[in-house]
């Protein structure tokens, strides 16, 4: 569960967000945020997690919050699987993350890269990786910025279809991105943000039969 | 001629224990030192200490240093410093500043996301630092280390002239006492080149070992 009341944020003389208040409390749901680049999605998102602090306004939040970030950040110095279980065995013991993380490997079909470096590996494959290491330790919310960006059309549908998987547990997932094919084909909700305000709070129903309708906020 | 030498060469080879021991336990201090000033300074509150102490230690002659740990430490303490002590706080503080520096270039040029990354992992920050950040500086950062030591090594040879009997004192000693500079000289140069092609070599095999490339 996540609640953002009145969040702003001012960097140098530009508003990054302003007057923001949300709330995400469904389980099992998947929240877009949409808008042009320099919106503040990612900021929010940020905010959300903890990475950067709002000048006004409160962020509450309840379990535990992964970030999968837009350059995976994987550790290059790890292989595959040593980035998955590196932060779970001070959590689960190591045996028990390493099954865990071999499981999150076979699901995400990346079983046999589980030597291998982050740097031998396609942008897709270390999204997956991300993901992976990002669900090793069992999230309550899941904060994605940009997943789909920098990806083929192939690997987008592959993080949709594990996007759609992770929602089914429970998590709750919030998706940053302006791509809003993807976005439209993911999520129960789209928050759409303009010179960092929020600007439109849509379901389904709205976009469903014609996609434009998002496009009008932009 | 080569008599001479081959007599040389064992006279100098009894300085090569103090260097040894003077370049090896300066090393350690160092590279504690310099992990610790280079961590340290992300404190707020420790930052302007440790960057004051560092510019201090790089912007002053190392002989005035040895000379204040010699003969003003001792004093203002009132317990007597041994030459081995005194070259050991020298050079292991000077290098610390410069491993500092260096480290904390390394450190900068990674991207700040790693940092992130591991705090939203809820690694704990002593772990950050050691499996996930000064693992990748040091790869990035060795051949700029093993300068440094390379350094260090020859920068023991300051400790003669407080009268410590390293590779450079009996070369020396041996010059005065025979008359003869050319000789000595040559073969306590030979010793350090040595020791230097040695950690040279060291250095390239850490970093074909450590730091394969993995394609990043």
């Amino acid at each position: 569960m996540i609640t953002i009341v009145e969040l702003s944020k001012v960097l140098g003389d530009r508003t990054v967000l302003k007057d923001i208040s949300l709330e995400i409390v469904t389980r099992g749901s998947i929240v877009g945020l949409a808008g042009p680049s320099g919106s503040g999605k990612s900021t929010l998102l940020r905010c959300i997690q903890g990475l950067d602090e709002g000048d006004t306004g409160t962020i509450y939040g309840l379990g535990y919050k992964g970030f999968l970030f837009q350059d995976f950040q994987l550790f290059p110095h790890m292989s595959v699987l040593e980035n998955i279980t590196y932060a779970p065995i001070h959590v689960l013991g190591e045996l028990d993350a390493e099954n865990n993380a071999r499981q999150l490997l076979r699901q995400l079909n990346l079983e046999e890269f589980a030597d291998v470096f982050p740097g031998q590996l396609s942008g897709g494959q270390k999204q997956r990786v991300a993901l992976a290491r990002a669900l090793a330790m069992h999230p309550d919310t899941l904060l994605c910025d940009e997943p789909t960006s920098g990806l083929d059309v192939v690997s987008i549908q592959d993080v949709v279809r594990i996007l759609q998987t992770v929602k089914k547990t429970g998590t709750i997932l919030v998706i940053a991105s302006h791509d809003l094919e993807f976005l439209s084909s993911i999520a129960d909700r789209i928050v759409i943000l303009k010179a960092g305000q929020i600007v439109a709070d849509l379901m389904p129903q709205v976009w469903k039969k014609d996609l434009n309708v998002l496009k009008q906020y932009y | 001629m080569i008599e001479n030498f081959s007599h040389y060469a064992f006279f100098i080879a009894d300085g090569l224990r103090l260097t040894l021991i003077l370049t090896v336990c300066s090393l350690l201090f160092s590279l504690i030192g310099g992990i610790a000033f280079a961590i340290l300074r992300y404190q707020y509150w420790l930052r302007f200490a440790i960057d004051g102490f560092v510019s201090v230690l790089r912007g002053t002659p190392m002989i005035l240093q040895l000379n204040f740990f010699y003969f003003a430490v001792p004093g203002l303490l009132g317990l007597p410093i041994d030459i081995l002590t005194a070259g050991i706080c020298t050079l292991g503080l000077n290098s610390s500043a410069y491993v500092a520096e260096i480290l904390r270039g390394g450190i900068e040029s990674l991207p700040k996301g790693q940092f992130e990354a591991a705090k939203t992992l809820r690694i704990p920050t002593w772990l950050i630092w050691k499996d996930i950040i000064l693992p990748q500086v040091f790869r990035n950062e060795l051949p700029t280390l093993v300068n440094e030591y390379i350094t260090i090594l020859k920068d023991t040879s300051l400790i003669s002239t407080l009268g410590g009997m390293d590779l450079m004192r009996r070369s020396q000693t041996l010059a005065a006492e025979k008359f003869d500079y050319f000789g000595p000289l040559c073969v306590a140069g030979l010793y350090y080149y040595v020791l230097i092609l040695v950690v040279t070599y060291l250095g390239k095999w850490a970093e074909k070992r450590w730091c394969h490339d993995n394609n990043r």
